[in-house]
């Protein structure tokens, strides 16, 4: 009888899981190795037809190659910059709360709205760069225009906002470590940077791991901005594989080739995730 | 060369004045302990004399330096923390050996320290293990290996003991003191627990609200207690204060002026005597009836009320008294002490002998 229960209980969350996760997921899996129907032409199983066409597909390579320097450009960068901000705000410094604020707002803001604020930095000639960079007598760049620079501005606005959100991660487990730890490294003679490398980063490394995690998963789920500022523009420079799926999917109607997109990015995703925590475990001190 | 001492050392808090204009000596290679109730001061004036906190006002010389202003590391002191502060990630060798590599002691004596301390401590069998899998008396260990692993001449310990159960309390009471002994180290020693510092202490500082309320040898506190407070934070059962009144052959206690207990005026002082310093007499003792009877084995702690006090009495062996029952008390000439009911200060109890005409 208990069982009977457990399973009513389970219901109405299990309808749901099955009906928007699991039966997508099965499915997108399913339509990958189908070809894409149309009025005509009703699809047709064509084996791995669609991953054969992905090898070849110049565009696929590119972004997947944007993504990749994406996620290794954003990723350090803004963890770094989240423990370092973390250790600086933890301090006992004047203002310390608005100081904390001031760093976490980039991160309450929507991504199209950080878009829209960046936009402005980067517009030639009229924006905050171009300005800043005129009163040395640069001249203007379309910052967003080259495929040389596109895919850098974005980087940084995504380190912009990432970093602050990491960075209450990274406050939060400082905040659990006890204070004597410090203290009693000071006595021993250690100095700040001794104790941060020896002691406090070890310590800090669950911390990284999951931080670490999001933001891989983060750097490939994330592409809101886009839409804003480049539209994968110019010439796919700045595309990233999500939105090469969407535009496949939506602006092409190629449902067959984006479900194979989209298996290909899961497993990625998957991958690195089991390959950070194998790596990354044996270096992680749980208590 | 290991001497501390504190002049006039103060550390306010905004309004709060943690430590107020204390002066102290701990002579080298001796065992002082500041002993205290909660919140008076005690782990501040440790924390002033590691350099983990500036005085307000004051200095501070270690060794005859000045060293008010010098950062800890500079200080060579050792520090035993409540909390152990072991580093959580580091195994038992690695926390012992902690400050010797960090002052780049060469590997071999960095080996040879470590393998002497854990035998001195019996930390040997456990030294790859992490600290979460350690008792509490083996961390507390550790933590007292990676203040002797420095060879600093100086330790300072804040209340390290007070984690533990009451045996364990007992056996790393007597290692402490023995290491000490041993290694010639000057030891400060925070506590709260009287027995530790009596049982410990080459000295002993009372401390209350940031002052020192009376410094001393341990059986110097517990024979001339200065003041109503220290003869109250020190022994167990806390000694008996009682009320004096004036009585037409000399001070009673309050509500029983039939039996004089001192020649004099009484009224406005207090009598202190200790449980284990009262007795169960015959006349002309002091009557009084039993409240309760606590049997603790050796002996048994006898409440009796006196008048409008009570007394307690600590009767050797078991006594089969129950409450109601009639007693009389009685204590050696020598036996009671005397203060003074509004500054709480001792009296000599000379001074209340009839004056000669
Ligand atoms: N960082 C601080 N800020 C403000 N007040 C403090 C600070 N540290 C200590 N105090 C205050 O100073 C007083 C003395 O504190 P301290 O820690 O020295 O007490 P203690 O004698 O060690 O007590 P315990 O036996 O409970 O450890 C307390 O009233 C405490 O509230
Ligand atoms: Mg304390």
């Amino acid at each position: 009888m208990k069982h009977v229960y457990g399973w009513l209980l389970l219901t109405p969350a299990a309808i749901l899981l099955v009906g928007f996760t699991h039966y997508p997921a099965a499915a997108t899996l399913v339509d990958s190795f189908f070809s894409t129907g149309t009025a005509i032409r009703p699809s047709r199983f064509i084996g791995f037809g669609n991953y054969a066409l992905l090898a070849e597909d110049p565009i696929f390579w590119k972004v997947l190659g944007n993504n990749l320097w994406f996620a290794l450009g954003t990723i350090p960068t803004s963890i770094a910059l989240a423990i370092l901000m973390a250790v600086w705000v933890n301090d006992r410094l004047p203002a310390r709360a608005l100081v904390r604020m001031a760093y976490f707002t980039p991160t309450v803001l929507p991504m199209i709205a950080v878009a829209n604020i960046w936009l402005f930095f980067y517009t030639p000639q009229i924006g905050l760069v171009d300005q800043f960079r005129a009163l040395f007598g640069a001249p203007s760049h379309n910052w967003l225009g080259d495929p040389g620079t596109v895919l850098a501005c974005l980087m940084v606005m995504v380190i912009w906002k990432e970093a602050g959100f990491f960075m209450i991660f990274y406050l939060a487990a400082l905040q659990s470590l006890p204070p004597e730890l410090e203290e009693a490294a000071k006595i021993e003679g250690a100095s700040r940077w001794h104790f941060f490398r020896r002691v406090m980063f070890p310590l800090l490394m669950p911390t990284t791991l999951f931080v670490l995690v999001n933001a891989t998963i983060n750097s490939f789920k994330l592409v809101d901005h886009l839409f804003i500022l480049t539209k994968g523009g110019p010439d796919n420079a700045s595309s990233l594989l999500l939105y090469y799926i969407y535009q496949v999917a939506f602006s092409f109607f190629d449902t067959a080739y984006a479900s194979t997109l989209t298996v290909v990015l899961l497993a990625l995703l998957a991958g690195l995730a089991l390959v950070q925590f194998h790596l990354v475990e044996k270096r992680v001190h749980y208590r | 060369m290991s001497e501390i001492v504190l002049e006039e050392v103060s550390k306010h808090y905004g309004a709060v004045r943690a430590v107020d204009g204390v002066s102290l000596r701990a002579a080298a290679g001796k065992f002082l302990v500041l002993l205290g109730p909660s919140a008076c001061g005690k782990s501040t004036v440790l924390r002033l004399i590691a350099g983990l906190e500036e005085p307000t006002q004051g200095r501070i010389f270690i060794g005859g330096h000045d060293v008010t202003r010098l950062e800890p590391d500079k200080r060579r002191v050792s520090m035993v923390f409540q909390s152990y502060a072991l580093f959580p990630h580091l195994s038992v060798a690695e926390n012992i050996v902690f400050g010797l590599k960090v002052r780049r002691t060469p590997r071999p004596e960095r080996e040879e320290r470590l393998a002497r301390v854990a035998t001195l401590v019996g930390l040997t069998e456990v030294l790859a293990r992490k600290p979460a899998q350690l008792s509490g008396g083996q961390r507390q260990r550790v933590a007292l290996a990676r203040a002797i692993a420095a060879e600093n001449k100086i330790c300072l310990m804040d209340e390290p003991l007070s984690n533990l159960d009451a045996q364990l309390r007992h056996g790393m009471r007597v290692e402490i003191r023995a290491l000490q002994q041993r290694l010639g180290m000057t030891v400060v020693y925070v506590t709260h627990d009287q027995v530790e510092a009596m049982s410990m202490a080459d000295r002993v500082i009372l401390m209350r609200q940031g002052r020192i309320e009376q410094e001393g040898a341990p059986e110097e506190l517990y024979a001339q207690p200065a003041t109503m407070f220290a003869a109250r934070f020190i022994g167990t059962p806390a000694m008996n204060l009682v009320a004096l009144a004036d009585g037409p052959r000399g001070a009673t206690i309050r509500g029983a002026p039939e039996t004089p207990v001192l020649a004099g005026p009484g009224a406005g002082r207090v009598l202190g005597v200790r449980p284990e310093h009262v007795a169960l007499t015959g006349e002309p003792g002091v009557p009084g009836s039993v409240a309760s009877a606590e049997y603790h084995g050796a002996d048994t702690i006898l409440e009796v009320r006196v008048g409008d006090e009570t007394l307690f009495v600590r009767a050797p062996g078991r006594r089969e008294l129950g409450p109601g029952a009639r007693v009389r008390l009685g204590w050696k000439p020598e036996a009671p002490h005397l203060f003074d009911a509004g500054s709480g200060v001792r009296l000599d109890l000379n001074q209340t002998l009839p004056q000669p005409a």
